[in-house]
C-alpha cells in the first residue's frame, strides 16, 4: 500500500508525512498497543525498533517499515512510562529495557525489564541521556545494581559454562552464557554493553561538520557504511541531492567495504573448522582490499572520504585503473579458492546442517542482512530504501532458504562476486576522476528525518532531530546487530559448544555497534 | 584438493613482504608543522580531539591524540601542515621500571600477547588481526596472541576504558605472570580519543595500569604495531 492511501486510511489517527517517506502518527497513551497490532496485523508492516527523545517531556517513538515501498511510519506517544510491546512483539523487549536504563522510564506491563545497558557497577539514579545530565560528566561506580539475573538450570548432567567478558582470541567483549544438558546445548543467554560508552549523547554534543568522524566510530568494519548514514540524514534534511559522479564514488566505497568485510568473515570460517589454507587467502585478498583502499583514501578503512554534500577524496583516473585492475586479479584468484572449498567434503560435513536459524524465528527476530537472507527473507535496504546509484539498478536480492552455516557462507560468497562486479561497473562510471569539495554543513533547528543504510551487518536506521547551534537535538542509530544478535541465541540450540565459534563467525556481529 | 593449494602457491608465489617496516606513501602519519604556520589557530578549532596546541609560539600536533582525519590539512589558509606519512610513532615508555626494560630486551625472541578490547570501535581490532594475517605474518619475528592471559607476557589494549569493561581489564591484568607489559593500541586507549566525553568512558587507561608503550593512530596500521611491538623486544 502506498504511504498516502496509508494516511488516508488513518485518518482518524493524527497522521503527517514529512520528506516524502515518513508517517508520524501521533496517539494517546491508551491506544499504542491497539495501533501496534492494527499496523502488524492489517497493513503488514515491519517492526524496526524503539527509541526516546526529551523535548519538554519524554516521546517515544515506534518505527515500523514498509519493506515493499519503501516508506517508514512511526507511531509516537508522550509518557513518563514505556507501554511494553512484549506481549506482540518478541523483540520489543530490548529497546524497551535500553529506554529505560538510559531515560529513567518505567515499563509498564512488560514481563523482561531486566537492566540491559547499566551493569552492576552503575549508581541507581543516573540516566545520562536525560537532557538534565550534564555533557562531559561520567556515571559514578558505585555498585548500586542489583545482579543480572541469568536463565538458570537444574538436574542431572545439566551445568552451565560461563564465557566472557574476555575471549580467547581477538574479539570484542561480551557475555555468553551456555546452559548445557550432556553435549548439546540448550539454552544461550547473551549479556552485552560491555562498550557502551554514550555515543548517543555525544553525537548530541558534537558540531555537524564534524559528526562524520563519530559516526565512522560507529563501528570500524562498517566506517563508510555509517559515514554514508550520517551523509544521506544531512541530506535528506536539506533536500539536497550530490551529483552523480559523487553517488558513484560512494557506491565504489560502499561496496569495497562489502568486500573486505565478507572477505574477513568467510576466512572465519574456515579457520574454525581447520582449514587453514584458503583461510589464510581469504584473508590476504581482504588485506590486498584494504591497502587499496589506503592508496585511494589514504585509511584502510576508507575513513574521512564520504561527507554529507560533498566529497573528500581527489579521486583520480589512475585510483580508477588501480581499482580495476586489483579487483581484476583477485576476482579470479578468489573464484578458484571459493569453488575448492564448495568441492571439500570435509569442509561440507562441518558448515552444512549447522547454526540453523528458521525462517520464521528470523521474521520474529526482525532480523536482516545475511542473516535473514540466508533464511529465506527477501528484503535489502539497497533495494527497498535505495540510495545512490543503487536507485538506477536493483538487482534480484539473493536469498538462500535453510539458513544455516552453510547458506551464510555461500551467500557472503556472492555477495563478494556482487561487491566485484559493481567496483568494476562504477569505477568504469568515474574515470574522468572526482575532485574533491567540502562545503560546511548548515543545519536549521526542529527537523527530523530517517534513513536506512545497508551495512555488512544488515539494515542501519538513523534516526535525527535537530537542535540549536548546528548540533543534534537527538539522534538515534538502529544499528543491525542490535536485532541480529538474538539470532545466535537460536542457531546454537541442540549444537555442541565446540561449534559455537563457527556458528558465531558465521554471523559475525559487531559488538561495538550493538554496545554504542 | 591438496594438488589444487599447491597449484594455487605455485601460480602465486609467496605473499610475505620481506620488510613490513618499508616506506608506504600512502600511510597515514606523524603531522608536521612547517615554519610558514601563521599562528592562527583555525586548525585548534578545527581539531576534533584537541590534539594542537601552542607551546613557545609554534603550533604542535601530539601524535598520541590525533585522530588523522586531515581536517588540519584541509582547513589550513597557509597550507603549513604535512602528512609526512611516517607511521613509525610508537613511544616506548616502560612505566618507570628499568630492571623491567631489561628483562624484556633479553626475551627479543619472543613476545605472547593477550589482547583485550575495552570499548574500541573493533578497527584496532582488526588490524591486530591482519598482522597475523600472510602478507604481515607477524609470528616470524616470534610475536604471539595468546588464548588466556596466564601465557602472556603482555597485555594489548584497545580502546577507551568503559564503566562496564574496567573490572575485566583489572581481572586480566592481575591474572598475567609477572613481570607484564601493557601496550595501548591506538588514540582513543590514550586518552579517549573522540569518546573521552562520553559518559560511559570513565577513565584513562594510565591512570589504571601503567602503560608501557603507546603506539598512536586511528587506528593503528598494522606497520605502525609492527614497529612498536619490534622497539619494544629491542629489535631496531
Amino acid at each position: 500500500m502506498k504511504i498516502e492511501l496509508l494516511m488516508e486510511e488513518l485518518i482518524k489517527y493524527n497522521a503527517v508525512i514529512k520528506n516524502g517517506n515518513e508517517l508520524y502518527i501521533e496517539t494517546p497513551e491508551e491506544k499504542v498497543v491497539e495501533t501496534t497490532s492494527l499496523l502488524l496485523s492489517l497493513y503488514k508492516l515491519n517492526f524496526v525498533g524503539e527509541f526516546c527523545f526529551e523535548d519538554k517531556g519524554f516521546t517515544i517513538n515506534i518505527i515500523f517499515t514498509n519493506r515493499k515501498r519503501g516508506y517508514y511510519v512511526i507511531i509516537r506517544y508522550k509518557s513518563d512510562t514505556i507501554i511494553s510491546l512484549q506481549s506482540i512483539i518478541c523483540q520489543s523487549n530490548i529497546f524497551e529495557r535500553e529506554i529505560m536504563d538510559l531515560y529513567g522510564l518505567e515499563i509498564q506491563g512488560g514481563k523482561d525489564t531486566r537492566h540491559l545497558v547499566k551493569h552492576e557497577t552503575w549508581e541507581k539514579n543516573v540516566f545520562p541521556l536525560r537532557k538534565e545530565f550534564v555533557y562531559g560528566s561520567k556515571v559514578k561506580e558505585k555498585n548500586e545494581i542489583d545482579e543480572y539475573k541469568f536463565k538458570g538450570l537444574s538436574g542431572e548432567g545439566a551445568f552451565q559454562i560461563p564465557v566472557g567478558p574476555v575471549h580467547a582470541g581477538i574479539i570484542e567483549p561480551g557475555h555468553f552464557r551456555f546452559s548445557v544438558i550432556g553435549e548439546e546445548i540448550e539454552n544461550l543467554e547473551i549479556r552485552l554493553m560491555y562498550k557502551h560508552r554514550g555515543i548517543e549523547k555525544t553525537m548530541e554534543n558534537i558540531d555537524a561538520n564534524k559528526l562524520s568522524l563519530l559516526f565512522e566510530r560507529v563501528s570500524g568494519e562498517s566506517s563508510a557504511a555509517y559515514a554514508e548514514g550520517y551523509a544521506l540524514l544531512i541530506e535528506k534534511l536539506n533536500n539536497y541531492e550530490v551529483s552523480k559522479e559523487i553517488k558513484a564514488l560512494r557506491t565504489l566505497f560502499l561496496e569495497l567495504e562489502r568486500a573486505y568485510n565478507f572477505l574477513e568473515d568467510i576466512a572465519g570460517i574456515c579457520t574454525d573448522v581447520g582449514f587453514s589454507y584458503p583461510s589464510k587467502k581469504f584473508s590476504y585478498f581482504s588485506e590486498s582490499i584494504h591497502q587499496l583502499c589506503e592508496r585511494i583514501t589514504g585509511s584502510r578503512f576508507l575513513r574521512n572520504s564520504i561527507i554529507p554534500m560533498g566529497n573528500n577524496i581527489q579521486f583520480t583516473k589512475e585510483k580508477a585503473v588501480d581499482i580495476v585492475d586489483t579487483i581484476k586479479a583477485i576476482e579470479d584468484r578468489f573464484n578458484k579458492i571459493m569453488d575448492i572449498t564448495l568441492s571439500t567434503v570435509s569442509f561440507l560435513d562441518r558448515v552444512e546442517h549447522t547454526g540453523i536459524v528458521r525462517n520464521r524465528k528470523v521474521i520474529k527476530l526482525c532480523a536482516t542482512g545475511v542473516t535473514a537472507r540466508a533464511s529465506g527473507v527477501s528484503y535489502d535496504v539497497r533495494n527497498s530504501f535505495s540510495y545512490e546509484l543503487y536507485k538506477d539498478s536493483r538487482k534480484n536480492v539473493s536469498i538462500e532458504s535453510i539458513g544455516g552455516v552453510f547458506e551464510r557462507y555461500k551467500l557472503k560468497g556472492d555477495d563478494i562476486n556482487n561487491a566485484f562486479q559493481w567496483i568494476k561497473k562504477v569505477a568504469e562510471l568515474i574515470l574522468n576522476g572526482v575532485p574533491k569539495n567540502r562545503a560546511a554543513i548548515e543545519i536549521k533547528e526542529g527537523l527530523e528525518a530517517l534513513v536506512s543504510v545497508e551495512t555488512v551487518k544488515g539494515e542501519l536506521i538513523v534516526y535525527g532531530l535537530t537542535g540549536k547551534e548546528n548540533k543534534f537535538n537527538r539522534i538515534y542509530l538502529k544499528t543491525p546487530s542490535f536485532s541480529n544478535w538474538n539470532a545466535l541465541t537460536y542457531s546454537v540450540l541442540n549444537e555442541i559448544v565446540p561449534d559455537f565459534p563457527l556458528c558465531n563467525k558465521s554471523f559475525n556481529f559487531s559488538y561495538s555497534e550493538n554496545d554504542r | 584438493m591438496v594438488m589444487r593449494f599447491i597449484y594455487d602457491r605455485a601460480m602465486n608465489g609467496i605473499e610475505t613482504v620481506k620488510d613490513p617496516l618499508y616506506f608506504n606513501t600512502y600511510s597515514y602519519g606523524r603531522l608536521k608543522v612547517k615554519d610558514s604556520c601563521s599562528l592562527c589557530k583555525k586548525c585548534i578549532k578545527e581539531c576534533p580531539t584537541g590534539a594542537i596546541n601552542i607551546e613557545n609560539s609554534k603550533a604542535f600536533i601530539d601524535d598520541k591524540i590525533c585522530i588523522y582525519c586531515g581536517r588540519c590539512i584541509d582547513f589550513c589558509t597557509e597550507d603549513a601542515i604535512e602528512n609526512t606519512h611516517d607511521y613509525k610513532m610508537a613511544d616506548l615508555n616502560f612505566a618507570g621500571n628499568k630492571l623491567k626494560e631489561k628483562i624484556y630486551r633479553s626475551f627479543n625472541r619472543s613476545l605472547v600477547l593477550r589482547s583485550v578490547d575495552t570499548g574500541s570501535c573493533n578497527a584496532c581490532m582488526q588490524e591486530l588481526n591482519a598482522l597475523n594475517n600472510t602478507y604481515y605474518a607477524i609470528s616470524k619475528f616470534g610475536i604471539e596472541f595468546a588464548a588466556s592471559p596466564r601465557h602472556a607476557d603482555g597485555l594489548v589494549v584497545t580502546g577507551p576504558v568503559t564503566i562496564n569493561m574496567k573490572e575485566a581489564l583489572i581481572k586480566t591484568y592481575n591474572a598475567m605472570a609477572e613481570p607484564k607489559i601493557v601496550i595501548a593500541a591506538g588514540s582513543c586507549a590514550h586518552n579517549g580519543g573522540l569518546f573521552k566525553d562520553s559518559y560511559g568512558v570513565i577513565s584513562n587507561l594510565n591512570n589504571i595500569i601503567p602503560v608501557d608503550l603507546t603506539i598512536p593512530g586511528c587506528p593503528p596500521s598494522p606497520q605502525g604495531l609492527i614497529y612498536g611491538l619490534l622497539m619494544l623486544m629491542d629489535r631496531i
